[in-house]
């Protein structure tokens, strides 16, 4: 009687990341494709519109590469995070953290030179963020409470409270009464790189992840933090100092994505509203996820994800198709790359019986 | 006059916590088989829209109200597949799943935004609905929270007094042990799934039936992941879910009130309320508990035999 | 081990046909044949021990009897038909259980709902009904257990009743036992040994795989002696001489494994233990010296582990009781170096000495990153050339640095182990069962660093192995209920002979 057996494989499957993701990409496209047909939409153009609103412009290339630079520090955040089995899922609510930062500075302060007016905003967003990953951690710490769930309550809360500033205190008087602050000064915006749609944000990219890259590679603390990854037993056994592991992590983490939080709101917006929360942190990891937490398949992934977003929003351009389209097919990226990861680490065999 | 406040306030405080207690019993069935869902926002998201729509098309709220249950438990089959079929992280598998979720529901739902749908209304319990301060509160709800009071009882019964909740309880701990008792952990830890998402969505069913009759976006509201932070504070023991549930319903509840009546708060600081409950609540339990309640099998992935 | 009682008179049953024939049965590995064309009759209401070494087949050959194993040649009778298996299931509904050392049971549920899993009539459970059943099954075959009990509560002495009566409760006719005494103390051994003797009064066959001599003369109604896969010989205890011929059949010479070593020179105190109370010790002292090997004997469970921990900065023991290098436990904890200080060798090799799926590079580096530090940087480089080197120097197979730790075997894992706590050249080594699982040539490598170790370091080891610490030790201390009960020079054969005895609690003093 054959059957299939699952055989876990001697050495897992190198190639296989890439094949598991475009498969994943395919497949999810194609479903969420589909989907349009439920609601009276023809799938076909629907795929036209989107191939259009992702590759049809050279606007689009650059819309896209604006997205990612958000998606990709957020990103980071979540796998220097993850790579020692902390799960902060707060990336949403200290990117809403960093925001909040860089607009009180660019508010408080906006007679500042620029170097030092941004260099303080960034200074700020990188505390806000970490403050409010830390949070959790002392938490988790102190107390053994699992991460998850704070992470994720705190970004309800910092939401809220972009909210109630923005409608508050920050209101800009001129506004006709929309909730946004008023638009930055000339010296709080990070500007464009020449005379293209791009901007500065994607040099801090840049920074960042080589950053990222080399701390892992060749210090002493990036090893450390691999290791802890193992567990609290390990670390006591290597002489790890866990409770300082984990507080770094989170608060790197946070700092991460509420620099995220600063770059968009002075590169993107110049101001701050509560439009500027589009899911990022969400957005972020899926893309850490199929990345593997590395630092240069997270570059392209949050390319991907982005020119995925810039395509969604043609569809709703065009066909009214609301922007939470975008997160279905992110949720079946995630789905199926979970699935199909499956086959890195196992093969499937026909055996015959006796 | 106070009293009748604080009466009213309870009332709405049990209706409020309802969907809450369904959604927290369904992610504790999950957890106690060994599956981590973290997909309960979006699965009751997504049940509450499949609910009304079906209502809505058939002029049945109990046919919506099953519907509800069953889109909870296809969303919850999805995630069994890719973390006990495919072995996925069961913690980003339940993210993912609450992403997909409220897409579909964002996506599904916009055009039947401010339409409203046959629901549940309240009725009274002949006798018992008149009982002075416990008849309003507990005996003047709707019929789906009559049947939420015969859940935790069920639950507490299938789980410790039917061999097949013997079964679900061995796979949650130690799956070896239940292979080697001769079950079978794989279908076990489905069946806890597939359930558990079944209560979720019915959970999220309730929302768009009986707590309000129209639909708008972002009817959850947070409640699923308040949930899977219950079932943390309750032990993974139903009696305590309902404290906890009703707990955070009145909270809710009155927080809207406050809202209502205008005060100097601003709604968006009254917002904050359950998030922030939710954070205190957890270091309560983490604080008071043995730490050994959780299921010891929970959120690891059974290895196939090599 | 004088304590263990006498065999009571053997029940005189006419010779039953077999419950189980085993007839011609062989397993192969690869090149290796495990099981060569095995041979054997179990018998209703007779006690068949399966003697033999690490390696010898016992439990290849019980696996494939278990349902665990598919057998590639030979066959499996029950009660004159041919079985195949293809389930430990299949297996238990033919009437044959397996009681593993490692133990299924729900440490969450009590020993009647661990007993009655999966077999419970109906959908329904009671309670009360089904703890008098067990109470019953367990009274009938002398295993004193309440059925109430949470399982994570008990001994394991009780939690192996509770394995037992699973099996039973399933009217199993053959019970297979996997090293049962490893775990018990010679309390529970002896409870065990009246277990077995009721269970077989009443018609059960029990087959009782064990390496340990003494054990296997006191219960066994008949020898099966394995050596390479094959069977050696079938005695009965009257045909033995000695324990001496015994051993000799089992292996084929007189002495198993011997090592030669000097005693080195002795030097300044690395370890004191100074009256430790507390973490379930009680008034444990000892200490231990550059140049020797103290070897920590017991019973598993008595305490060896929480000294092993509490010595190895796992946990906290109190105050002024610890000592490590001269620094009290506080102080040397607080910041200590990575070389010239204590390694630990743990019993877990994979998921605490190294991590699984992480390279050689990655796991060398666990315990000996500070000696590759550069302010705070990570000389990469010259790590993966010193683990190049260490592969190489104790020939740790594959011969690559980039393999990850999960797919070396048990020998080799080891050998990486002890190449990168070496390396430290540390001046207190803590081995823990440190050739636990480990084919003869591996076992003998190890012992051979060991001993060579002594030149730069004092040793504990702590090992249930009695054959290990004799062969390697020059002191042994005996663990009994947190206590030292004895320590005493390898060299005092008066007190080597009363060792079992002492791991029984019974002392000279």
């Amino acid at each position: 009687m054959a059957a299939l057996r699952v055989i876990k494989r001697d050495e897992p499957w190198k190639g296989g990341a890439l094949v598991i993701v475009l498969g994943a990409l395919a497949f999810s496209l194609a479903a969420a494709i589909l989907m349009l047909a439920a609601q009276g939409k023809s799938p076909l153009l629907g795929a036209q519109v989107l191939w259009q609103g992702t590759f049809g412009h050279l606007f689009a290339l650059e819309d896209a590469l604006r997205k990612a630079v958000p998606i990709f520090l957020c990103s980071l955040g979540v796998a220097v995070a993850f790579r020692m089995q902390v799960w902060n899922i707060g990336a949403e609510g200290q990117f809403a953290l960093g925001a909040i930062a860089a607009t009180w500075a660019a508010l408080t302060f906006p007679g500042l030179p620029k170097i030092l007016l941004l260099s303080f905003m960034f200074l700020a967003a990188l505390a806000a963020g970490g403050f409010w990953a830390f949070i959790p951690a002392w938490l988790k710490l102190r107390f053994k409470v699992n991460e998850i769930i704070t992470t994720l309550m705190l970004n309800y809360i910092a939401i809220l409270l972009l909210d109630y500033l923005v409608f508050g205190v920050w209101k800009d008087p001129s506004s006709f009464g929309f909730p946004m602050t008023p638009e930055f000064g000339p010296n709080a915006i990070l500007g464009p790189i020449g005379g293209t749609r791009l901007h500065w944000g994607l040099a801090v990219c840049a920074v960042a992840g080589v950053g990222f890259w080399a701390f892992f590679r060749f210090t002493i603390l990036g090893y450390e933090l691999k290791a802890g990854g193992e567990g609290a037993r390990v670390a006591r056994y290597a002489g790890l100092r866990y409770g300082f592991l984990v507080a770094f992590v989170m608060i790197a983490s946070g700092a991460l994505a509420g620099l995220a939080g600063c770059v968009e709101t002075s590169a993107s917006l110049g101001r701050l509203q509560p439009s500027i929360m589009t899911g990022y942190g969400y957005t972020a990891i899926v893309v850490a996820w199929l990345a593997r937490l590395e630092p240069l398949p997270i570059a392209l992934a949050s390319f991907l994800l982005a020119l995925l977003r810039v395509g969604v929003e043609n569809l709703q351009l065009e066909m009214q198709i609301p922007a939470a389209y975008g997160s279905i097919m992110e949720g079946l990226i995630l789905l199926t790359v979970l699935a199909g990861q499956f086959f890195q680490t196992y093969r499937l065999e026909w055996r015959r019986g006796e | 006059m106070e009293l009748e406040i604080v009466v009213a306030l309870l009332a709405a405080a049990v209706q409020s916590g309802t969907p809450v207690l369904f959604a927290t019993l369904g992610e504790m069935l999950s957890e106690k088989g060994g599956v981590l869902n973290l997909g309960v926002e979006g699965m009751m998201s997504v049940a509450a829209l499949a609910a009304f729509l079906t209502s809505s098309f058939t002029g049945s709220p109990w046919l919506g109200f099953l519907a509800g249950g069953l889109a909870g438990a296809a969303l919850a089959t999805l995630h069994g597949v890719v973390c006990v079929g495919f072995l996925g992280n069961q913690v980003v598998s339940g993210l993912a799943l609450t992403i997909l979720g409220l897409g579909l529901t964002h996506f599904f739902g916009t055009p039947y935004i401010g339409l409203a749908a046959p629901g549940f209304s309240k009725f009274a319990v002949p006798v018992l609905g008149d009982l002075p301060g416990l008849g309003p509160i507990l005996f003047r709800q709707d019929a789906l929270v009559y049947l939420s009071y015969v859940l935790p009882l069920l639950f507490w019964f299938v789980m410790r007094r039917t061999s097949l909740g013997l079964a679900v309880t061995a796979t949650g701990e130690m799956p070896a042990a239940a292979a080697a008792a001769g079950l079978k952990p794989l279908r076990l830890r489905y069946l806890a799934a597939v359930g558990g998402g079944f209560l979720v969505g019915l959970g999220g069913a309730y929302l768009s039936l009986a707590y309000t009759h129209l639909w708008t976006n972002g009817l959850s509201a947070g409640r699923g992941w308040i949930a899977v932070a219950l079932v943390i504070f309750a032990f993974w023991r139903p009696g305590r879910a309902v404290v906890g549930a009703y707990l955070f319903g009145g909270v809710m509840a009155f927080q809207l009130r406050l809202q209502a009546t205008g005060t100097n708060l601003p709604s968006s600081l009254l917002l904050m309320l359950p998030y922030a409950l939710t954070v205190i609540v957890l270091v309560l339990s983490a604080w008071r508990g043995q730490g050994t309640d959780a299921p010891a099998a929970l959120g690891v992935n059974i290895e196939p035999e090599g | 081990m004088d304590q263990l009682p006498a065999r009571p008179p053997r029940l005189a049953l006419p010779d039953a046909e077999p419950v189980v024939a085993l007839r011609g049965l062989t397993k192969r590995f690869g090149k290796i044949t495990a099981n060569d064309a095995i041979t054997l009759e179990i018998r209703p209401g007779r006690i068949k021990a399966l003697l033999g070494e690490n390696g010898a087949g016992k439990s290849t050959l019980m696996s494939m009897l278990a349902g665990r194993l598919a057998p590639d040649g030979g066959r499996i009778e029950v009660d004159g038909r041919e079985v195949r298996f293809t389930s430990a299931r299949e297996a238990i509904e033919a009437g044959i259980g397996m009681v593993y050392q490692n133990f299924m049971l729900v440490n969450a549920m009590t020993v009647t709902e661990n007993v009655l899993l999966g077999q419970e009539k109906g959908f329904f459970i009671r309670p009360r009904d089904m703890e008098r059943r067990v109470a019953e099954l367990a009274a009938r075959y002398h295993l004193d257990i309440d059925p109430a009990a949470r399982v994570g509560d008990l001994s394991m002495g009780e939690k192996q009743r509770v394995e037992i009566l699973k099996l039973l409760a399933r009217e199993s006719r053959v019970l297979i036992f996997d090293e049962p005494t490893a775990v018990l103390t010679p309390e529970e051994t002896f409870r065990l040994f009246e277990a077995l003797w009721s269970m077989t009064s009443q018609g059960k066959a029990v087959v009782f795989i064990s390496h340990k001599l003494e054990e296997v003369l006191a219960i066994a109604d008949e020898i099966a002696i394995l050596r390479a896969g094959r069977v050696e010989a079938e005695l009965t205890p009257e045909e033995i001489g000695s324990k001496a011929d015994l051993a000799r059949i089992m292996v084929g010479k007189d002495v198993l494994l011997e090592v030669d070593h000097e005693a080195a020179e002795l030097r300044e105190t690395v370890l004191e233990v100074r009256n430790l109370t507390g973490l379930g010790l009680s008034g444990v002292s000892l200490d231990l010296r550059r140049g020797e090997v103290l070897a920590v004997v017991g019973v598993a469970g008595n305490g060896q582990k929480a000294l092993v921990e509490a010595v190895c900065g796992l946990i906290q023991p109190p105050r002024d009781t610890v000592f490590i290098l001269d620094k009290p436990w506080r102080e040397y904890y607080a910041d200590p170096d990575w070389k010239h200080t204590l390694s630990y060798i743990p019993e877990d090799r994979l998921g605490l000495a190294t991590m699984p799926n992480k390279n050689l590079v990655d796991n060398m580096l666990l315990t000996t990153r500070k000696g590759f530090k550069a302010g705070p940087l990570l000389q990469k480089a010259r790590a993966v050339a010193d683990t190049r080197e260490l592969v190489r120097k104790f020939n740790i197979k594959p011969g690559r640095v980039r393999v990850l730790a999960w797919q070396l075997s048990g020998g080799n894992l080891q050998k990486a182990v002890l190449a990168r706590e070496l390396y430290r050249e540390p001046k207190l080594i803590v081995a823990e069962q440190p050739t636990q699982g480990l084919d003869v040539a591996a076992t003998e490598e190890v012992w051979r660093r060991l001993l060579d170790a002594r030149d730069m370091a004092g040793i504990l080891l702590v090992t249930g192995d009695l054959n290990e610490a004799l062969q390697l030790a020059d002191r042994v201390a005996v663990m009994y209920r947190g206590r030292i009960v004895e320590t005493f020079p390898v060299t005092d054969k008066d007190k080597v002979d009363k060792i079992g005895l002492f791991m029984a609690g019974v002392t000279d003093s």
